[in-house]
């Protein structure tokens, strides 16, 4: 009880602290004003649709317009009371209660109450197309308590979903929602909510975002304006933020020093923040890929480094076998078991690794065993990324040399999700088509829990390899019963030791937050120095954050 | 009238032909609407919300393929063309209108800017022979219209926008505006087509000038052109109304074609320049397996051609008593 | 833009005994200078492409050398995003952009021949449904049609794109043919094989077709010509096998490694250079061989007055 007191107490000061203004400083000086344009690559128009729990818009409502009830910081596990002023767990972990916000108004000057809260909750419940984190897989009721409290009641202690529920799920204004005749096929083309921004005007070309001036933050945001332009293809968007007319970018973009930096040293920055990683798959149920020898010849086989240099242009880090992304969750990693599998680059280590497994180079040079398995495998990967084609090419390179042939297949988006799903592949290669989270928790449980999967042929949400591991199941539950974070540390140390040495997976690179921002006119920038968001304008709710600290100074 | 009767049987028979095919064509490929959705969507979405998204789209269809065919069929003559998946929940209609006008704006005004001019600048070509036009104009055109469209499109890109700053860097307007019928707004739209059509003309006059260039030389060595010289007539007219007007008959279909595909967008212009149109839209459809929308576009692209090629034989045959008799 | 193929073939052509049309064709052509200065180019092309070995100065997958390198005497063009040498990847590039260019346009070719000529000769019903078939194909769009195809292929590779091709660009010729053939129907040298008896399958095969072998030819350099620019155009949008070595996909790994504006433009400008040379070349020699069978087409010289 105490405890869960003085993190509330904890959690109000840092609402207190963020709302004040960043380390950066310069906020007393911050004046209302400016236009700030966003460059996020969308492909194509904007349907000008703001329903937050459409999938496919809903970079362009979350954060903006529609909040959460907590701001769990995506690189930091920060967490920051948002739309609720307090969150409690109780003792078991089987509840948790909100306290919502007092002094909050809707942009069209309602009041927003717990109410509110209640309702979003149970909206989704009764429209499932709505639950677009299948919060309610975990829920069992969401009731209001008092006057201003959400008490929610899992089935079973399910603490890992904080992170949905509280940071990811927008809350929606009863009072309009509930007269809407179709929740889910109603586009919102006039999103009230309680953001900092609220609609200026919609074109199929460009969203341009006002600021709120009754926004419950007083005195937040500063921008003025945001645009967000609609582009079809990552060279129009790079140019466009190459010639500056748009200040944050969320893009690969190629050659970055000569083509962005370079084009005005003084502003021009970027950071790739690391938040999940890129896997080579392998398909456990298949022979010789059931083999753990074979796995761990490939962890090998691969170099990580050329990989990271020549395949990625150095900006995605080379991939570590614990699969916990580092240096964001470097206070995750265990290094003594890192050290001890000492895994990297080493074309003897996994030659021998093979040639104890029963493996010989036949006369093509390809490792094969008495029973006649070649080590010889296509790698489904998505037609255009061209980033992986290359880091491809210089696995299959390094992998050559220990006697493993892997051949490229390049397919459309669709087929490749489609094998990749049902598991209908040798090798894949990719990152978890489901998001990241504030620990490395959510990654490794996707990745690797026999119960995200599903039977070959079927459609399965996570672990695309079928991985099957009952123990390291049992680890995941136990995780996701304790909000003590020493267990948690040595609960995620013990799946790692499982990652490191069964290899379900090789990650090859990791995948980044693309992040480039101009100085020129606008400072309040996150940076390495002071991550207080995710970076990226992809980042979602975290994009928000950004927006209500970033202030003109011109 | 038999043989405007035999063009509009043909155009029913080519029209229900396509739209099979353009019933056909999405259910051929990879994949399902609900994994694309699945994909797009990022999220942790449990295979009951999967089911419901599917059943809300109305993509679960409990239909078999026939029942399924013929709704198709109905919905199109009605003007049902469903909601699309990639642009949900706004309508297919109106998600086409979105790009329409501008696909037709560009690409059709280029096309027929590139028309006109390649066929006055071919029939000046054939009317001087051995002059500059003929000699040197047309190797070069072809040299020209054998470069790939999006390298001539980058190059006047990086040359005209980013180092000259003449013209803005892409989109269809100025990003703050809205759409109205203002002068203000209608100069935005001319400075911003201008280069993309620049590079449509450039990349397709070639072959209208030569096309037009043979036909009108074979029609010059004509005998009626003879006995129009013959008799005195200015040479202006019977460049234009005697030799002309017969040349471009044959141009005609042709155009007519082109003209049908200005629908299908031109996808390279679209990427390069980053403009509304229909061709980006195709493709963003197809990669989302959008079938709705496929179809829709599908449709329209083939109306358009057919309808196009039907007014081209119409008119040829009204101009031209000769065709009638052939097939 | 595929250039339409010139309408005056759809004139009927003098019909000149079968054995001296080759040996014609191939004088006419050598005296002709835009001729000759297509085949020029297709000759170094092939030339490229069977020595490419020798010419090139590395092997053209080697990661070995630094990424994104100035041209130099080592490096003719300088070096791609992942190290490897541009040169030797032009070079060796030829030889499927070459491939795709020939090999579809004799596929395409050969389509519409059979269903061009055989629609002309059959007649009736079947001239018809072939007709309607063709017209079909028309309107078909290119590109789901390649999507759709090629997700029904194991790989991307140049086979797809050749597949694709042939199969959206034989009913523009197909068309053509058959006006021809239709006009050729009823000459006399086809009533006197048929009254010698012969076989359809003869009398098409070894009566029919050398009469149209100048519109043959045509068709197969126009239909060469839309090879090379629609194979560049699905390359560069990715729908090829980006592993591929051919211009097409060098122009693809080009532009998405920002060439042009991070300072490496004879990446982008060397490979469509090529394109256009290639597709350039055969265009001249199909211009060339209109001014050929079609005499009135012929250069003419400024009389002077």
């Amino acid at each position: 009880m105490r405890r869960n007191r003085f993190l509330a107490a904890m959690a109000a000061l840092v609402v207190l602290a963020s709302a004040c203004g960043t380390s950066s400083g310069g906020n007393a000086q911050a004046k209302v004003g400016g236009t700030l344009t966003i460059d996020n690559e969308s492909g194509g128009l904007w349907s000008c649709a703001f329903n937050p729990f459409n999938g496919s818009v809903t970079g362009l409502s979350v954060g903006i317009f529609y909040e959460p009830l907590v701001y769990d910081n995506l690189l930091t596990d920060k967490k920051t009371n948002w739309l609720a002023s307090g969150y409690e767990w109780s003792p078991d972990n089987k509840t948790l209660t909100f306290t919502a916000r007092s002094g909050v108004k809707w942009s069209d000057g309602q009041d927003f109450s717990a109410d509110d809260v209640v309702y979003t909750f149970n909206l989704i419940k009764q429209h499932p197309e709505l639950d677009l984190q299948s919060v309610w897989s975990v829920l069992s009721s969401v009731t209001k308590s008092g006057t201003d409290k959400v008490v929610m009641a899992f089935a079973n202690s399910a603490v890992p979903y904080f992170f949905p529920i509280a940071d990811q799920v927008s809350i929606v204004p009863q009072h309009i929602w509930s007269a809407l005749k179709d929740p889910v096929g109603d586009s919102i083309a006039n999103p009230i909510g309680t953001g900092p921004f609220t609609l200026g005007q919609c074109t199929p070309q460009n969203i341009t975002y006002t600021r709120n001036a009754n926004y419950w933050q007083h005195g937040l945001p500063y921008l003025q304006t945001v645009n967000y332009p609609a582009f079809t293809d990552n060279d129009p968007a790079n140019q466009f933020l190459a010639a500056g007319q748009a200040q944050w970018g969320g893009q690969y973009i190629p050659s970055i020093d000569t083509y962005y930096v370079a084009k005005d040293r003084a502003h021009n920055h970027y950071w790739f923040p690391p938040i999940d990683n890129i896997d080579l798959w392998f398909n456990t149920t298949k022979a010789p890929l059931d083999n753990k020898a074979v796995r761990q010849a490939f962890a090998f086989g691969i170099d990580r480094n050329q990989a990271s240099q020549k395949g990625e242009s150095g900006y995605e880090p080379p991939g570590n076998q614990t699969g916990v992304p580092s240096p964001t969750f470097d206070s995750w990693i265990d290094q003594s078991a890192v050290s001890k599998y000492g895994y990297k680059f080493d074309v003897s280590k996994a030659t021998s690794l093979l040639q104890s497994a029963g493996f010989t180079k036949n006369s093509s040079g390809v490792m094969q065993d008495s029973a006649g398995h070649k080590l010889s495998f296509n790698v489904i990967t998505i037609a255009g990324y061209t980033d992986w084609d290359a880091t491809l090419q210089v696995v299959a390179d390094s992998l050559k040399q220990v006697g493993i042939q892997v051949k490229v297949q390049d397919l459309s988006s669709n087929d490749y999700f489609d094998k990749l799903f049902s598991g209908k592949f040798d090798l894949a290669y990719g990152s978890l088509n489901t998001q990241p989270g504030p620990s490395p928790y959510y990654e490794l449980r996707n990745t690797m829990d026999s119960a995200t999967t599903a039977a070959i042929g079927q459609t399965a949400s996570g672990d695309y390899g079928r991985y099957k591991n009952p123990a390291v199941d049992a680890l995941f539950d136990q995780f996701g019963a304790t909000t003590d974070s020493n267990k948690q540390h040595d609960l995620i140390k013990q799946i790692q030791a499982v990652m490191l040495e069964d290899v379900p997976v090789v990650p090859v690179t990791e995948g980044v937050a693309w992040y480039e921002w101009s100085t020129k006119d606008f400072a309040g920038w996150p940076t390495q120095q002071d991550p207080y968001a995710a970076p990226a304008p992809w980042n979602l709710p975290d994009m928000e954050v950004v927006l209500i600290h970033l202030y003109k100074t011109s | 009238m038999s043989y405007l009767l035999r063009r509009l049987e043909f155009f029913a028979i080519t029209l229900w032909a396509a739209l099979t095919v353009n019933f056909l064509l999405p259910r051929l490929m990879p994949g399902s609407p609900a994994e694309a959705m699945l994909v797009r969507f990022h999220g942790r979405v449990s295979p009951q919300t999967v089911k419901a998204m599917e059943i809300a789209l109305g993509v679960h269809s409990d239909q078999n393929i026939f029942q399924q065919y013929f709704e198709y069929l109905g919905n199109t003559f009605t003007g049902n063309l469903g909601v699309s998946l990639t642009f949900f929940p706004t309508s297919v209609a109106k998600v086409v209108m979105l790009a329409l006008p501008w696909s037709l704006g560009l690409v059709g005004t280029a096309t027929v800017i590139a028309f006109i001019l390649g066929t006055l600048v071919g029939m000046l070509a054939a009317w001087r022979r051995g002059g500059i036009f003929d000699a040197i104009l047309p190797p070069v055109l072809i040299i020209i219209s054998a470069f790939p469209y999006f390298w001539i499109a980058l190059f006047c890109l990086l040359l005209f926008s980013l180092t000259l700053n003449w013209f803005p860097l892409g989109f269809a307007y100025d990003l703050t505006s809205s759409i109205n019928l203002s002068w203000d707004f209608i100069g935005q739209v001319v400075s911003h087509a201008f280069l993309p059509a620049l590079t449509i003309v450039i990349t397709s006059i070639g072959g209208w000038i030569l096309t037009m260039r043979n036909t009108m030389i074979t029609t010059l060595a004509e005998d009626y052109v003879k006995m129009a010289r013959a008799k005195g007539l200015s040479p202006l007219r019977i460049m234009l109304q005697y030799a002309g007007r017969n040349a471009i008959l044959p141009n005609l279909t042709g155009f007519a074609m082109s003209l049908g595909f200005v629908i299908s967008g031109a996808i390279l212009v679209e990427i390069v320049f980053n403009y509304p149109g229909l061709g980006f839209m195709l493709l963003q459809a197809v990669n989302g397996e959008d079938f709705a929308l496929m179809q829709a576009l599908f449709l329209l692209i083939t109306v358009a051609v057919l309808v196009a090629v039907l007014i081209a034989d119409v008119l040829t045959a009204w101009l031209d008593p000769r065709t009638r008799e052939a097939t | 833009m595929a250039v339409p193929a010139l309408a005056s073939q759809e004139i009927a052509e003098p019909v000149e005994p079968r054995a001296g049309v080759l040996r014609n064709v191939f004088s006419s052509l050598m005296s002709n200078r835009k001729a000759l200065a297509g085949l020029a180019v297709l000759l170094l092309f092939t030339l490229v492409s069977v020595f490419a070995a020798v010419i090139a100065p590395y092997d053209p997958h080697s990661l070995q050398f630094d990424a994104l390198l100035p041209p130099s005497l080592q490096h003719l063009l300088g070096t791609a995003a992942n190290g490897q040498d541009i040169f030797s990847q032009l070079v060796w590039s030829t030889r499927e952009s070459l491939l795709l260019a020939v090999v579809a346009g004799v596929f395409a070719t050969a389509v519409s021949v059979v269903i061009g000529v055989t629609a002309a000769y059959l007649g009736g019903a079947w001239d018809h449904v072939l007709n309607l078939f063709t017209d079909v194909f028309l309107v078909i769009p290119t590109l789901p049609l390649m999507i759709v195809i090629a997700a029904y292929a194991e790989s991307h590779g140049v086979w797809v794109l050749i597949t694709v091709i042939t199969v959206t660009g034989w009913s523009y010729g197909a068309r053509q043919l058959r006006s021809q053939a239709l006009s050729l129907r009823n000459r006399e040298f086809l009533d006197a094989a048929r009254v010698r008896g012969e076989r359809s399958l003869y009398i098409i095969f070894f009566e029919v077709l050398p009469n149209m072998t100048s519109l043959i030819v045509a068709i197969f350099l126009g239909a060469a010509l839309y090879a090379v620019l629609a194979a560049a155009g699905l390359q560069f949008i990715g729908l090829g096998d980006t592993n591929d070595l051919s211009w097409g996909t060098m122009l693809y790994w080009a532009q998405h490694n920002g060439a042009l504006l991070a300072g490496q433009p004879l990446w982008v400008i060397a490979p469509g250079l090529c394109i256009a040379a290639l597709g350039g070349a055969f265009a001249l020699v199909n211009y060339a061989f209109d001014e050929i069978s079609n005499p009135a087409l012929r250069p003419v010289k400024k009389r002077k007055r």
